[in-house]
């Protein structure tokens, strides 16, 4: 199916490995900050403890970066949850997993599959994947030879690109990326729709002319972008190469590119990224009009009086204070909006362990005593409930899978009906120390 | 439908480019709402793309502004030094104060926009939970928690970057030298639009956050704004008349 363009190669593997290492000592390792990360309210934290484990007793649940409370913000190629958890007829999702897994795949080097640690911390990019989740593991090794043909094509793309000058046709040679993009995937549109979250986010592949605004893109191109996120760090890298390269009219994208020398970064980064910091260099000195005009207006005008001086200060301490408070706002509605969302977590796996509780007992009591009355789902006290949870808990053991979607079904039918003893919310958490299932129901 | 009344409000104000970004909110309503409770997946597939497609619409939109955010912070930066090398022995010429005072206005300008994308990113979050409540009420399934989870590791939501680079904006203008505001200043369309669009969003929100008729677990406590009188009056009057000669 690949097109004669294509060569399977492997050096690119080891080549990305290495370059990786080295373009991890060009740009200063990334603070967390750098990171796009959830605010650290000790709820969130919590949750992320708690997410943790429900995440992690999950195995068929990809990519949620959430898992590691530390870093990462994957971009998740496609929104949609996983196939399993949709109302989807089986055989559709298992054919879409097997793409799923490709096409996910292709948009990443190998680079993310090395495993390296500090693949967390990665590069200069930003939407870089977490601790990589087991099913990675599992990635044929099949992809991995397409995955850098990507990248060979990319470059191939690149090599006869020495006489390309920085102008809008050449950002529109990357209409032909997205066409080839569909056409080897042969993707039906709505297919990213079902796709199973697998992350590797870490660089972008040709399907980045997604993001040059010049770009029309003919196809119906799969949901799962894979896109740069440029850092002040990266761009002070880029920024010097460009200064070293004789400024911004002079420095070309690929005499730029290969100074950066940055793993995974594109001529066509380089190229867009360029053309911004072009604009911005030349817009402020027009708005503000040339030093000729500037002093001519002064000589001609009065100077302003104090008054309207005074003015002037006061409107832009005025709007200074409402963006302000609008910031401030936004934060905190946000952190609300976080913790909201944990509470209700929390709610349902109460719920969830109360109504097992009741369940548990109520499995006890009818092979005691032959009866079968039902149980109320009682409002018991969370204190007993707890160490019931925990006796349960244990008893019921062998009988419990930790998925999630149970936890969210319950959420639904949050009256407590009985449902198949296989769907259980995690209750393991219980077992742990109390202390630890204190802070998980309440 | 308050939130779709204020969410177009809020497009209306917008800064131009981003008037399309926003979430399609009825449309999505609109596919909801078709969305049998039976269990036919007939509307559903249509659902998610949509979704998928809003997601990457906000994630190329937000990238893109943050990317001229980064660049334009970096120049900032330069110009301020630069300013204050060329003037600061002799800081009571008269360019250099004009230049101050252009400088900011950009900073104030520049800060404004930023903290209107994290606006935007907000907006568009909570746009996203309200329509997958409605699905969820509608279906029962199981799709609400785990699109919001992914939406947390979303670009266009995690916001950290831009919120540094606008306390830096502040942090910086607190640490320029003390204003004496001279020299011509411009009258622009956009840090208007800017003042105006962010009074918008705060109003806004207090608004949406007033008490819904749906409380839940899931809303949020109302939002007292300190100067909500003073806000209010600036989205009565017109802009600020700046006299300029």
């Amino acid at each position: 199916m690949a097109p004669a363009l294509f060569k399977k190669k492997r050096s690119n593997e080891v080549e990305a490995s290495g370059a990786l290492s080295r373009s991890l000592h060009v740009l200063p390792a990334l603070s967390e900050e750098k990171y796009p990360k959830l605010p650290d309210s000790p709820q969130v934290t919590l949750a992320h403890e708690l997410t943790t484990d429900l995440l992690t007793s999950d195995t068929r649940t990809a990519g949620h970066s959430f898992s590691s409370a530390s870093v990462s913000l994957s971009h998740s190629s496609s929104f949609s949850p996983d196939s399993s958890r949709l109302r989807v007829p089986p055989f559709i999702s298992e054919a879409l997993n097997d793409r799923g897994s490709f096409h996910s795949s292709q948009s990443s080097p190998t680079v993310a599959r090395d495993g390296q640690p500090e693949s967390n911390d990665v590069s200069w990019t930003m939407d870089t994947s977490d601790a990589p989740p087991p099913h990675r593991d599992v990635v044929p090794s099949d992809d991995s030879a397409r995955k850098t043909d990507w990248r060979e094509w990319a470059d191939q793309l690149v090599t006869p690109d020495d006489t390309l000058d920085l102008n809008l046709s050449d950002l529109l040679v990357d209409v032909n990326v997205p066409d080839l993009d569909a056409k080897l995937l042969e993707l039906p549109p709505n297919f990213a729709t079902y796709q199973p979250q697998i992350q590797e986010r870490h660089l972008l592949t040709v399907s980045t002319a997604q993001t040059l605004p010049a770009v029309a893109s003919p196809c119906p191109s799969p949901a799962t972008k894979a896109r740069m996120r440029w850092t002040p760090e990266l761009h002070e890298v880029f920024s010097e190469a460009v200064t070293k390269l004789g400024g911004g009219e002079r420095a070309t994208p690929k005499g730029v590119l290969k100074l950066m020398n940055v793993e995974g970064l594109t001529i066509y980064h380089v190229k867009s990224h360029l053309q911004k910091y072009r604009t911005a260099r030349h817009k402020p000195e027009s708005s503000e009009g040339t030093p000729e005009k500037k002093t001519r207006n002064l000589a001609e005008t009065a100077p302003l009086d104090l008054k309207t001086a005074m003015e002037i200060t006061e409107a832009l301490r005025l709007q200074m204070e409402v963006q302000k408070q609008l910031h401030d706002q936004l934060e905190i509605q946000r952190n609300l909006q976080l913790r909201i969302e944990e509470q209700g977590k929390h709610l349902e796996l109460m719920f969830e362990q109360q109504r097992k509780m009741e369940e548990d007992k109520q499995n006890a009591s009818s092979s005691n005593r032959g009866d079968n009355s039902p149980s109320p789902t009682a409002e018991t006290q969370p204190c007993v409930g707890k160490t019931d949870a925990e006796s349960s808990a244990k008893v019921a053991s062998p009988l419990e899978h930790s998925e999630k979607e149970s936890s969210e079904d319950h959420e639904a039918n949050a009256g407590g009906e009985s449902s198949p003893p296989t769907k259980r919310a995690k209750t393991e958490e219980t077992e742990d120390s109390p202390k630890k299932s204190i802070d998980v129901t309440i | 439908m308050k939130f779709g009344k204020r969410l177009k409000q809020q497009m209306d104000q917008s800064l131009g480019e981003w008037r399309d970004k926003f979430l399609s909110y009825k449309e999505l309503k609109k596919m909801v709402n078709l969305i049998s409770s039976k269990g036919a997946l007939e509307y559903d597939a249509q659902f998610m793309n949509l979704l998928d497609h809003e997601i990457d619409k906000f994630n190329a939109f937000f990238i893109e502004q943050e990317e001229d955010f980064i660049i334009r912070h970096k120049e900032l930066q330069e110009r301020i030094s630069q300013v204050i090398h060329k003037w600061g022995p002799q800081p009571s010429h008269m360019e250099y104060k004009e230049e101050m005072t252009n400088i900011r206005k950009q900073i104030v300008n520049f800060h404004g926009e930023m903290v209107l994308l994290i606006n935007y990113s907000n907006i568009n979050y909570t746009g996203l939970g309200k329509i997958l409540k409605k699905y969820e009420k509608r279906t029962g399934g199981v799709l609400r928690v785990h699109f919001i989870e992914r939406v947390w590791e979303q670009p266009f939501f995690t916001t950290d970057l831009i919120s540094k680079l606008v306390k830096d904006c502040e942090t910086t203008i607190e640490m320029l030298p003390p204003s004496t505001a001279t020299g011509i200043f411009h009258e622009e369309e956009a840090p208007k639009a800017i003042f105006r669009n962010s009074v918008a969003a705060l109003l806004s929100m207090q608004e949406m956050r007033r008490g819904s008729s749906t409380y839940s677990q899931f809303s949020l406590p109302p939002l007292n704004l300190p100067d909500f009188e003073l806000i209010q009056s600036l989205q009565l009057i017109s802009p600020i008349q700046i006299h300029h000669v």
